[in-house]
Formats: C-alpha cells, structure tokens, sequence
C-alpha cells in the first residue's frame, strides 16, 4: 500500500520531508520534548522558505512578526547602520523568537551567506494554536517566555560583572542592574 | 536574461496567475457569486469549527459537524418556513384586494386627482396597477422557483461543498498563497492578511448575526401586528438591512404597503412604521454594539455606488455582496497602506 502511494502521490518523499522536518523542531529549546503529535500539529503551521547568499531574511527596525529557525546553511546577524557582525548562524539556530510575543520592531538585520532553507514560525499563527488548542498554545507561549527569562537573567549577570568591572577602573559605588 | 531576474520572474509568476484566476471569476460571475458565497459562509463559521477543535476534535470531524449542523438547520427551516413562505405568495400571486382596500385606494386616487390635478393627472387606475403588480410578483417568484429549481439545486449542492474545503483546507490554501509570495513581500503579506482576517472575519461575522436577528425580531412584529405575509416581509427586511442606508427604507416600504393593502386603511401603516423604527433603534443601539466588534467605515456615497454596481453586476445577490465585497477592498487599502509603511521597500 505505501509502495503503491509513493509511486502515485510521492508520499514517501512527503514522509521523510516531515520526519526531518521534526527532528529539526525537536533541538530548537522552544519545542524540546514535545510530542510527535504535538510537533506534527506544529508542522501544520511552519512556513518553509528558501533563501539565496546575500539575500536579506529580516531586516533591523522592521516589524517582527514571528521567529525563524535555519534549518540548514549559514546565516549572518547585523545591526546599527554601520552593520556591526554580532553572530554567525548554521544549521538548527533559531533567531526572532521575541517576536512570536511581542510587535516591537526587528532588533538586527539577519542576510543568508549560503543557500538557505529556513523554516517560519509566527505569531498570528501561534494565537490561532492557542484558540483551538489553548493547552498546547500555552505550552509554547511559556517555553518562549522561558528562554526570554534565561536571556534577562545572562544579560543581568552580564551588566553586574560589567558594573564590578567598572567599579573597579573608577572605584565609585555600583549601579542597580535593570 | 540575469538570475536575479529570472527569479524574481519565476517567483511572480504564480501571483500573476492567481492574478488572472481572479480576473477570470470576476467575468464569470454565477461561478464567482458561488465562490464568494462559498467563502463568506465558510468565514462565518469558521469560529463555530474552531471552537469545537478547542474540545478536542479534529478538524475534519468539526467541519463535518459544522455542515451537518447547518445542513439539519437549512432543512428544518425549510420545512417550516417553505409552506408558509408558498401559502403566503399563493395569496399574493391571486391578486386578491379587500373591499376596504381597494375603497383605500380609490379614496388615494380620488384626492390625489383633487390636490394634484394641476399636474393634469388622468385616469390612473391605481387599484389595477396595483393588482397587476401584486399578480407579477407572485408570477415571477413562481417562474423563479420552478424554472431555476435545477440552478437553486446545483447551487444547494456546490455551495455547501465548496464551503466543506474551505472550512477543512482554507488554512493550508492560505499557506500555500502565501509560498508563492516572493521573500522580500513575505513577512509583509503575512501581517496584512492576519489583519485584514481579523478585521473582515469580526465584521461579517456580526453582519451575519446581526441580519439574523432582524429579521427574527421583524416577523415577529409583522405577526403581532397582524400584517399578512409576515414571513416573508420578514426575511425581506433581515436581508435589506444588511444594506447600509437603503436597506432599512427598502424593508419598511413593502411592510406598509401590504398592512394598507390588508386592512384598507392608511393609518395601518402607521404601527408598522413605528414598529420598525423602534426596531432599527434597538438594532442600533443594542443589537450591533454587541454583534459587530468592529466596523469597517464607509462612506456613504461609496456604499451606494457599490450597491448600485453589484446591483447592476449581479441582481439582488450582488447588491447583498457589494457591502462586504467594498469593504475588503477597503480593508485590504488600508491594512495595506499602512503596513506598507512599516517596511523599507525600494
């Protein structure tokens, strides 16, 4: 039966495709041990795009309407005017997520150095989830909030090792982090 | 030919086809009224599907439930309504006018001669015209029934169809649009048809409702007052009002007019007027700010060239589509303008 359906509607090609598809989802922190039927429900609303070198993924002060995970080649991230290179990202890195909860504008520009083939994961689509599945929209909207959490606290942590530092080069009293 | 022109080629042709797809419904216009109903029906209750996936089902069994729902409700309304709806054009069609009617419509006559008799008014055989007219209506709403029963049959089985996909697959026919979208157009196509479903999906949603309990809250007048054909007057002015400005007149003038006819009296009008304006009032202020969320603001003059153009286009059925219709272009303009600005195009 699956010989004869791979023959007529390619569906052992679709098959692979998908099971790929979720070992990817399944390393992206966000929807780590999730189910399978949990990551074939996300399946549904991933976009699949496909970028060329040099072509621009998102651009700096432009609305951020989701997140984007690269699901193979190389990408670059740059910001302010002079397009300072903060990272390098390959194959399973994910960047935008912010976005997937709040509307504020793009923080970097990200440009495709490779051919790369990225998969998307927004925001309207991720309000529709938590109306027709509200548990397993919940589920995904605490994960983000989560590794928005990790990031506050690294930056914290970042800001009082850079406040002793300079406490130290100036010998004035520390300044509260955020 | 450079690559960078080949791609941006290859990427748009799936748009200038779905381009010309449009184009081609829009000249073929029973198919388009069919898809657009189709689409309207399946926007409406898509919340109804949604709201029974939240409970666990899937999404193929929720929208089998959701036509299966609308189907028992289209067929027992039918079966209650349909006999009464024929019985009360039987009557019409008779031509039948009280005595006390036709005395009313002499007596019009008589001082329409007397006060207007400058314009130098003949003999106008009002009570014949209006016999005649009552006998056309009824006449073409029998030919209509019988001699389009095959195309109301067809239709009765497209539109619930076609609705079925749209319900089960609309999610992944929106995806696969959005594919096709070049890269660079992408994100910017995504927020403006998540804004343009959230503004159009509240607005025909309430519409939807909103005619529905007008035209409940009008037969049930209509019959309180004794007015014949109650149900279909009734159904007539659910549906006029989901016309902005002319609606509500259009739906009041045949309720008079028949209340006048039915008891001979022009101050039988009267209670239905009134009846109607009371109903518009609480229509107004208590029906809509709870069934429509948002409106999509519109000008008057641009409403009724709309009317005038779906009118013109497609008979009553596309005066009915012209509001919704103009008001996702207009929502389309706006949201689009908008959201434009927000991206650095070049």
């Amino acid at each position: 039966m699956t010989d004869f359906r791979a023959r007529v509607f390619g569906y052992r090609r679709k098959h692979k495709q998908d099971e790929a598809l979720r070992a990817i989802l399944e390393r992206i922190p966000i929807f780590e041990g999730f189910s399978q039927r949990e990551l074939a429900a996300l399946e549904r609303f991933i976009h699949r795009r496909e970028y060329l070198p040099e072509e621009v993924i998102i651009r700096q002060d432009e609305p951020g309407l989701g997140m984007y995970i690269l699901q193979s080649g190389e990408a670059v991230v740059l910001t302010g005017r002079d397009e300072v290179q903060l990272s390098r990202l390959s194959d399973g890195d994910f960047f935008g997520e912010v976005s997937l909860l709040d509307e504020t504008p793009r923080s970097a520009t990200v440009v495709a150095k490779t051919h790369c083939q990225i998969l998307g994961f927004f925001q309207s689509d991720l309000f529709g989830l938590m109306e027709r599945d509200p548990r397993f929209g919940v589920k995904i909207v605490i994960r983000v909030a989560k590794i928005i959490g990790d990031r506050l606290r690294k930056a914290n942590q970042q800001v009082l090792t850079l406040n002793e530092q300079l406490l130290q080069a100036t010998h004035k009293s520390p300044v509260t982090p955020p | 030919m450079n690559p960078s022109t080949a791609r941006h080629s290859r990427e748009l042709m799936p748009l200038l086809v779905a381009l010309f797809v449009a184009i081609l419904l829009l000249f073929i216009g029973g198919a388009a009224q069919t898809v657009i109903l189709s689409l309207l029906l399946a926007y409406i209750l898509d919340p109804l599907a949604t709201a029974l996936e939240a409970r666990g089902m899937s999404r193929t069994l929720a929208v089998v439930v959701v036509v299966l729902l609308l189907s028992c409700l289209v067929v027992g309304a039918g079966f209650i309504l349909v006999p009464v709806i024929f019985e009360q054009m039987q009557a019409l069609q008779s031509g039948s006018t009280t005595e006390q009617a036709s005395l009313a419509i002499k007596e019009i006559e008589v001082s329409l001669k007397s006060q207007l008799g400058f314009l130098g008014l003949g003999d106008m055989d009002l009570l014949g015209r209006i016999r005649e007219f009552k006998t056309s209506i009824g006449e073409r709403m029998f030919s209509f029934l019988l001699s389009d029963s095959l195309s109301l049959i067809i239709h009765g089985v497209t539109i619930p169809f076609m609705m079925f996909f749209f319900l089960k697959d609309g999610r992944e026919m929106k995806k696969a649009l959005v594919s096709m979208v070049p890269n660079r157009y992408f994100e910017f196509t995504l927020d403006l048809l998540y804004k343009m479903d959230t503004q159009m999906g509240n607005y025909l949603r309430g519409q939807f409702i909103d005619a529905l309990v007008f035209g409940a809250m009008s037969i049930i007048a209509l019959w309180i007052l004794g007015v014949n054909y109650f149900v279909f007057l009734g159904i007539f002015a659910g549906l006029a009002n989901l016309i902005p400005y002319v609606g509500p007149i259009a739906g009041v003038i045949p309720a008079a007019a028949v209340a006048i006819l039915g008891s001979g009296s022009l101050g039988s009008a009267v209670p239905v007027i009134v009846a109607y304006f009371a109903l518009k009032l609480i229509d107004d202020f208590v029906v809509v700010p709870y069934v429509v969320a948002s409106s999509v603001e519109m000008h008057p003059v641009l409403v009724l060239v709309a009317i005038m153009i779906g009118g013109e286009l497609f008979g009553i059925l596309g005066m009915l589509l012209a509001v919704p219709v103009t008001g996702f272009f207009k929502v389309v303009l706006k949201e689009g303008i908008s959201t434009y600005r927000k991206y650095r195009f070049t």
